[in-house]
């Protein structure tokens, strides 16, 4: 218990130095660490010990995010001791490339942002949702490439976290606006393009994303305006919601509420799920894929 | 020398091929059509690889991307030139891949798997010299070129279980792909056809001359009366200049508004396009226009535009029919991680 205590320091201390790191990353870097430090005698008694850890991990942040980063996590686990069935070998290896594991899904954002800035013109008005890091991201190598453009913000409520993206697109020089959540529907007729980050990207090629999301694609479906979503390939989760009651609700609600609200009817919920039939583009580390490549993607990892 | 020789040689036809791209564009060039012009720039690599010097893979693969680059910038609007020098660098890739005993040959891609399991740099520069790789690249290159011999033949085999008797079948312009598919057809079955002429060039003409000739039922009708007519259509079928990797297309002018009418009476909209046509473009790049010959009076006094292509989005199309069998717009991304190399989408 100790050692759970220990991981969760360890975890909000990465997000605390860095606030700029994806929460799944942040996620993996602690278990890697925590793996270093692991005790087991077997490989089964690290796998459990494993998935204590991440349970203890999803409690402390409830985004998909955290809990796709930490199902990949499994997954290369068991990946690697198919391979190398003697413990101490097995984790050498994991730990070996745990590391270039981690090297390389830092440097996604970054390929996301190399591939999306192309399809914005000069010229062009972008709508975006909250804030996001990887959209941001991408704005800023947009501005780099000498585009002009302007953006329009939501306020994204409860949280105002659209202001926040605000503040980082005016310290970049980028012209933006604030508007209202519920102002989506009237501005969708002045922007050309709409660009949303995503938390969890589903097996579906669906995405969950701050509430609001979701009603922001039926509106540019509605304009015909082309709707595009940047994730980086580790938020691809297996899940499959088939309506937005369908999506489980320790994503839906954050961490704290959880665990003291009795009636959750009551509560706001913080994500909401957008269907794929609403996505023009995905762009991912792994490329530009259609809605129903992303299915494609997850079934190569998982079986 | 002998070796002087061979390199004037492949420089001239280089660049005779070139001038033939260059001349193509104004109509006036030998080459018509995307079949012939693959063909060519398949026996032309062929030939540059049995020619040129070059000691491994990553020599190879320069030389044909510098060749390829200036090949696509000679006559942008042609893509089938571009697609085939990726399909060329694939087989090499897949060649060394081969020749290494690598087993990842199957597993170029980047995916989730890969990120997860690879150990150590796999950073490949093909650097790597084998001796029987030229003779490999060159069979492979022979065996695509056969494979570009019977793509109309394939297309048009399908021909009988998509059309049926006493339909009504909508066309526009001129496309040799559909004209085999329908000819093909009306071999065992009777059945109509309406073109829709395609101004200014009005390549729809040739196409109902060449149909009925079939003793095909030939209708013309302007390109305005299009979406009059779509109700009395059970399908329609067009070809297409290039297959984009959304799954959208970029066909004659005129496509686009066949689409939307046929989207609007729910009519099927089939695409006969081989695969050599599929193009890991996404975006427009531009739209080609030209200006023909209009009444004086009119180009002093106006702006004149007449672009030669449409984009026509991938949800209006209902399936694509194309030497490998039938597929659907969503599923093109996929056909296209089989023939093109993620590193070879920029040349």
């Amino acid at each position: 218990n100790v050692d759970k205590n220990k991981l969760v320091e360890y975890f909000r201390a990465q997000i605390r130095e860095d606030p700029d790191v994806a929460s799944a990353v942040a996620a993996i870097r602690s278990l890697l660490e925590f793996l270093k430090r692991d005790q087991s005698e077997t490989i089964l008694g690290l796998r459990e010990n494993m998935t204590k850890a991440i349970q203890r991990l999803e409690e402390t942040d409830s985004s998909v995010a955290v809990s796709s980063g930490g199902e990949l996590f499994l997954r290369f686990i068991s990946l690697t001791s198919l391979e190398h069935p003697d413990l101490s070998q097995c984790k050498n290896v994991m730990i070996e490339r745990g590391e270039l594991f981690l090297k390389k899904i830092s440097l996604s954002r970054g390929k996301v942002g190399k591939l999306c800035h192309t399809f914005i013109k000069d010229g062009a008005k972008i709508l975006t949702h909250s804030s996001s890091r990887v959209v941001l991201k991408v704005l800023e190598n947009a501005a780099a490439d000498n585009k002009r453009f302007t953006v329009y913000v939501t306020e994204s409520q409860p949280d105002s976290a659209g202001k926040l993206m605000a503040q980082k697109l005016h310290n970049l020089n980028i012209p933006v606006t604030v508007v209202l959540d519920a102002a989506v529907g009237y501005i969708m007729e002045k922007v050309d393009l709409v660009i949303v980050g995503a938390e969890g990207v589903v097996e579906s090629g669906g995405v969950i994303n701050k509430i609001g999301t979701y009603q922001m694609a039926v509106c540019s479906k509605a304009h015909n305006k082309p709707f595009y979503v940047v994730a980086e390939s580790f938020k691809f989760v297996r899940l499959y919601p088939l309506n937005q009651q369908d999506v489980p609700d320790r994503f839906k609600y954050k961490a704290d509420i959880l665990k003291t609200v009795k009636d959750l009817n009551q509560e706001h919920p913080m994500i909401d799920y957008t269907p794929p039939s609403l996505i023009t583009l995905l762009f991912t580390d792994l490329g530009v894929l259609t809605p129903s490549a992303v299915s494609d993607e997850l079934i190569k990892l998982y079986l | 020398m002998p070796g002087a020789d061979k390199e004037t040689e492949l420089s001239e036809r280089i660049e005779a091929f070139l001038s033939e791209l260059k001349r193509c564009g104004s109509g006036a060039g030998s080459l018509r059509g995307s079949a012939e012009t693959a063909r060519e720039t398949t026996s032309l690599l062929r030939r540059i690889t049995a020619q040129a010097r070059w000691s491994n893979a990553g020599d190879l693969m320069e030389i044909i991307r510098k060749e390829g680059r200036r090949m696509t910038a000679g006559q942008p609007s042609e893509t089938t030139v571009g697609n085939m020098v990726r399909r060329v660098l694939k087989i090499i890739r897949e060649e060394y891949a081969r020749s290494r005993g690598s087993t990842e040959e199957a597993d170029q891609q980047e995916s989730l798997h890969k990120l997860l399991t690879s150990g150590g740099s796999s950073e490949d520069n093909f650097r790597q010299h084998f001796t029987h790789l030229k003779a490999n690249v060159i069979e492979a290159i022979n065996e695509l070129l056969t494979e570009l011999e019977g793509t109309t033949d394939n297309i048009s085999m399908q021909a009988l279980e998509h059309i049926h008797s006493n339909e009504v079948i909508m066309t526009i312009g001129r496309s040799r792909t559909v004209e085999a598919f329908l000819k093909d057809a009306a071999r065992k079955r009777k059945f109509h056809v309406i073109v829709a002429e395609c101004a200014p060039f009005c390549q729809g003409h040739e196409m109902a001359t060449s149909l009925s000739k079939e003793d095909i039922e030939t209708t013309v009708i302007p390109d305005a009366a299009i979406f009059a007519v779509m109700s009395r259509v059970n399908k329609v079928i067009i070809g297409t200049q290039t297959v984009l990797a959304n799954g959208g297309l970029r066909a004659v002018n005129g496509t686009h508004t066949l689409a939307l009418a046929a989207k609007h009476h729910s009519t099927p909209l089939i695409v006969c396009a081989p695969m050599f046509k599929l193009s890991p473009q996404r975006i427009q790049i531009f739209l080609r226009s030209f200006c023909f010959l209009l009444p004086g009076e009119i180009l002093s006094k106006v702006n004149a535009h007449c672009p030669v292509f449409d984009y026509v989005p991938p949800e209006l199309i209902t399936l694509f029919i194309s030497n490998i069998g039938g597929n659907a717009p969503s599923y093109i991304y996929r056909l296209m991680s089989e023939l093109y190399h993620p590193e070879d989408h920029e040349l």
